[in-house]
């Protein structure tokens, strides 16, 4: 059986992020890069000029103005969020195909809901900045995509175990493939320049315990995970796996934050749509 | 997609009855003096803080009873108190409540103490629901605070950024400082290689044109000697043509010499006194014939304000007159040319004039005026075939008339004729300083007076020419062929005068002079050479080379020579420095021996 290494030799298609993104990623951890030099990246790329002005003007920020010039919209967005926007254009062409066992196109819907969610705990429950949890939210199945288009009739036997109820969705993978999508992804993703917390919390979103505090991005995410899990924003169906009884524990004190959180959600999704619904 | 409710996600935590035991924690809270219980949807029964027991029997009717209802129900607890039960709609419960300060009253809808209790209930569902708004209040802080970070981190970015654009500027203008520093260094350096070859260039041509003079000296000397020998008339006629080719291949090398020189920056105007009109009649004169041939009239004007003796170079003076007049008489069919001296101001004590060459002949096309000046270049390719001529006169000109401290302009009408003029500061001469002209003229007179020579020259053909020319003007000569020989002579014989190449091997004629003045300065050694040991003043030593450099000048002086000549040696001047340094007829013999 093939490992996680073994199966990402085979991946051709993502081997690193778009040369826009991979530039962007840079110019963030970089403290001397300027909004001139996003701007400069961002021109190279119609298609996410576009969508930039479209987010900058979405109800997702709510300005009183219309934004018309891509330096004044990057300055608006901020670095963070350039990123997860050329993250998210990145990303989305892959989640394509579906068939009764997997579908790509509700793994994405499930990324953005998870990504979603992970920033509005962030900001709402934590008070902190949602952008990085944001990402790993939009990246953390990516190892999905990956097992899919190298082992795909091994991760349809995998979903078909989970759905039976022979085991975790993990479980089930590592019988089937030989390795597991939280792997995968991360072993994807680690050379792309990512902040170590969002690549952590991709590594360990389907434990079954908390790895780090509540605020986390990997508490969060592992929390949104299971929320949009609940919530069927889900591409394989199958037993929802408990959250981590610390995980509970916090939700048990916040409820009225959490409930709130939830009632919210529909909203906040319409208002994102720019960052994670596509065109076609 | 449902629209997901909180209950529906968290349903393995949410414990049912915990919603109500807070409700009745804060009901107990608003009503310290009753005791309560409440009947969930399930049947569970949930005590207050003070606890109040019903049997079962009455607690299930009452509920249901309750239930059917919008006001209370009344009953009986077990101590035999009454007690009440209202549904509460939103819990889907029962709440059964005894009160001991009212015991008695009427709980009648619409009483007094219904209507209490009905709003301590509402009051006490508030309290639970601003649980909700309080949170979400929370969240809007915190969202608020977050959106202020972001505003305080975008101000404080900008003002980054602000410093690094800043900085990037300040970069590139060092860096392009740097750049245009390095580049003109470059440039510099490349100017100095440019300068240095051009000098080297110079001096090549410079030196060149010295080895070209060199065979020019025999052979305008023989042919000028072969005309004066007895021969037919075509024979005559040979040796003259090859006289006037000499000769015009003799000025040509010099002009060349004299570009090198002025390029090279060799060239230095002499600093003596000489008679201005004088020069100017001399130009003249040398255009009387080919003028009268072409029939045009040459002439010259000088002002009187202009003094008649002036400090300057005469030699360069006329040489750029005849250029001038040259050129213009070159091109010129009928009319004629003028020469003119013009006064336009005094300034610091100089007489600043206008020098002016006219000329009626083809003019210059007003394109090529820039072009004549250039060297090799003359109005057009043509000229050159129809008029002959190397197009480097106007160079020459231009470049000493700057030398000068003037410019040399050009006027001209196609067709109608040219004028080239310059203004350049005169000096008048002290009058007391005797006019080199002068002195040669006194010497003239002395000429022929016989006496003796040693010409120290180590080249056979240049020996049996100056010998010859020597011959012809009266004196005896002796020849020796180097410095040695040159001190073997005077061991033995007394000489008038030494005619000494410069350039000789074995020893040459700096060395030789050296020590020539060397013995003269010694009275024992003096005894030994016949030539030197009963003169009364320094033998007379005439350096000849060809070398016409002002530095080569000096240096024959500096060995001890008292005399110059340059190489090709022209009769007319070979005649006029032994008139100077011979002793003549007229003067007195006080370094003869006696």
């Amino acid at each position: 059986m093939p490992s996680a290494k073994e199966i990402l030799r085979k991946f051709t298609e993502l081997k690193t992020l778009p040369h826009v993104a991979i530039k962007v990623t840079q110019l963030v951890n970089d403290d001397r890069s300027t909004m001139q030099d996003f701007e400069e990246i961002i021109k190279l790329d119609p298609v996410l000029v576009t969508r930039l002005l479209r987010l900058v003007n979405s109800p997702y920020f709510g300005l009183s103005q219309k934004v018309e010039s891509i330096s004044k919209a990057v300055v608006f967005a901020g670095m963070k969020q350039l990123r997860n926007l050329v993250a998210a254009e990145g990303l989305r062409g892959l989640f394509k195909g579906e068939d009764a066992d997997f579908s790509a196109p509700k793994l994405w819907m499930h990324s953005a809901t998870v990504a979603i969610l992970s920033g509005m705990i962030a900001k709402r429950i934590f008070g902190k900045d949602g952008e990085d949890v944001f990402l790993a939210g939009i990246i953390h199945d990516i190892g999905l995509i990956v097992e899919n288009q190298i082992a795909g009739e091994a991760l349809r036997e995998a979903c078909k175990a989970y759905r039976e109820g022979k085991g975790t969705l993990i479980e089930c993978e590592r019988n089937a493939i030989g390795a597991d999508h939280a792997e995968v992804g991360y072993l994807l993703t680690k050379d792309w320049g990512l902040p170590q917390e969002v690549l952590g919390s991709i590594k360990s979103h389907h434990l079954a315990k908390q790895v780090k505090s509540v605020s986390s991005t990997a508490s969060i995410l592992q929390l949104a995970e299971f929320m949009a899990g609940k919530m069927q924003y889900w591409a394989i169906p199958g037993p929802i796996e408990p959250l981590p009884p610390e995980l509970t524990e916090h939700v048990k004190e916040k409820m009225a934050d959490y409930k709130i959180i939830i009632r919210d959600l529909p909203g906040e999704m319409v208002k994102a749509k720019e960052l994670y619904e596509s065109d076609e | 997609m449902t629209e997901p409710t909180f209950d529906a996600i968290f349903e393995d935590l949410i414990d049912a009855n915990a919603e109500l035991q807070s409700f009745l924690a804060i009901l107990d809270a608003l009503l310290p003096e009753a005791s309560m219980l409440m009947v969930s949807e399930s049947g569970a029964v949930l005590d207050g803080a003070r606890p109040l027991a019903v049997a079962l029997p009455v607690r299930e009717k009452m509920a249901r009873d309750a239930r059917g209802t919008d006001g209370f129900i009344t009953g009986k607890a077990d101590n035999g108190t009454r007690c009440h039960a209202i549904s509460l709609a939103k819990f889907s419960a029962v709440l059964i409540i005894s009160c001991t300060a009212s015991p008695e009253d009427d709980w009648e809808p619409g009483s007094a103490i219904a209507a209490l209790l009905r709003n301590t209930l509402e009051l006490a569902l508030y309290r639970q629901e601003r649980e909700m708004l309080v949170a979400d209040h929370e969240q809007s802080v915190r969202q608020i605070s977050i959106l202020q970070q972001q505003h305080g981190k975008l101000i404080e970015d900008n003002y980054r950024q602000y410093r690094l654009n800043q900085d990037r500027e300040k970069e590139y203008a060092r860096k392009l400082e740097s750049e245009i520093a390095k580049q003109t260094a470059e440039l510099r350096e490349a100017n100095v290689r440019l300068e240095e070859i051009s000098r080297l260039k110079s001096d090549f041509l410079a030196n060149m044109s010295h080895e070209l003079r060199t065979p020019m000296n025999a052979i305008i000397g023989f042919s000028e000697l072969l005309s004066e020998t007895p021969l037919a008339e075509e024979q005559l006629e040979y040796a003259r043509t090859i006289t006037q080719s000499a000769t015009s291949l003799l000025t040509l090398i010099n002009d060349i010499l004299d570009l090198a020189k002025i390029e090279a920056g060799k060239l230095e105007l002499e600093h003596l006194p000489f008679d201005l009109a004088e020069v100017i009649d001399n130009v003249v004169a040398m255009f009387k014939i080919p003028a009268r041939e072409k029939g045009v009239v040459v002439a010259s004007t000088i002002d009187n304000r202009i003094p008649k003796r002036i400090i300057g170079d005469c030699n360069r003076l006329r040489q750029i007159l005849i250029n001038l007049a040259g050129n213009a008489m070159k091109f010129t069919e009928q009319g004629g040319v003028d020469i003119e001296v013009a006064y336009e101001r005094s300034a610091a004590g100089r007489i600043v004039s206008r020098f002016s060459v006219r000329d009626s002949g083809i003019g210059i096309p007003a394109d090529r005026v820039e072009a004549i000046f250039e060297k090799f270049t003359q109005a057009d390719g043509s000229t050159t075939r129809k008029y002959g001529g190397t197009g480097l006169g106007l160079a020459i000109c231009l470049q000493l008339v700057e030398l000068m401290g003037g410019h040399l302009a050009v006027a001209s009408e196609e067709g109608k004729g040219s004028t080239f003029s310059f203004v350049i500061p005169l000096e008048e001469a002290p009058a007391e300083i005797i006019s080199l002209q002068e002195r040669k003229e006194a010497c003239r007179e002395k000429t022929g007076g016989g006496g003796k020579i040693l010409l120290v020259e180590d080249n056979a053909v240049n020996q049996r020419l100056a010998s010859i020319l020597i011959t012809r003007e009266g004196y005896e000569v002796e020849v020796a062929s180097d410095g040695t020989e040159a001190l073997e002579h005077l061991r033995h014989q007394a000489f008038d005068l030494v005619l000494m190449d410069v350039q000789m091997p074995n020893m040459d004629g700096m060395e030789a002079t050296r020590r020539i003045r060397a013995i003269e300065a010694d009275p024992a050694l003096r005894q030994d050479y016949v030539g030197l040991r009963d003169l009364k003043q320094p033998l007379g030593i005439v350096g000849l080379t060809a070398h016409a450099r002002k530095e080569d000048e000096t240096a024959c002086y500096e060995s001890g020579m008292n005399g110059f000549l340059t190489k090709p040696i022209i009769k007319a001047k070979l005649t006029m420095i032994l008139g100077e340094m011979m002793p003549g007829i007229s003067s007195p013999k006080d370094n003869e021996p006696s």
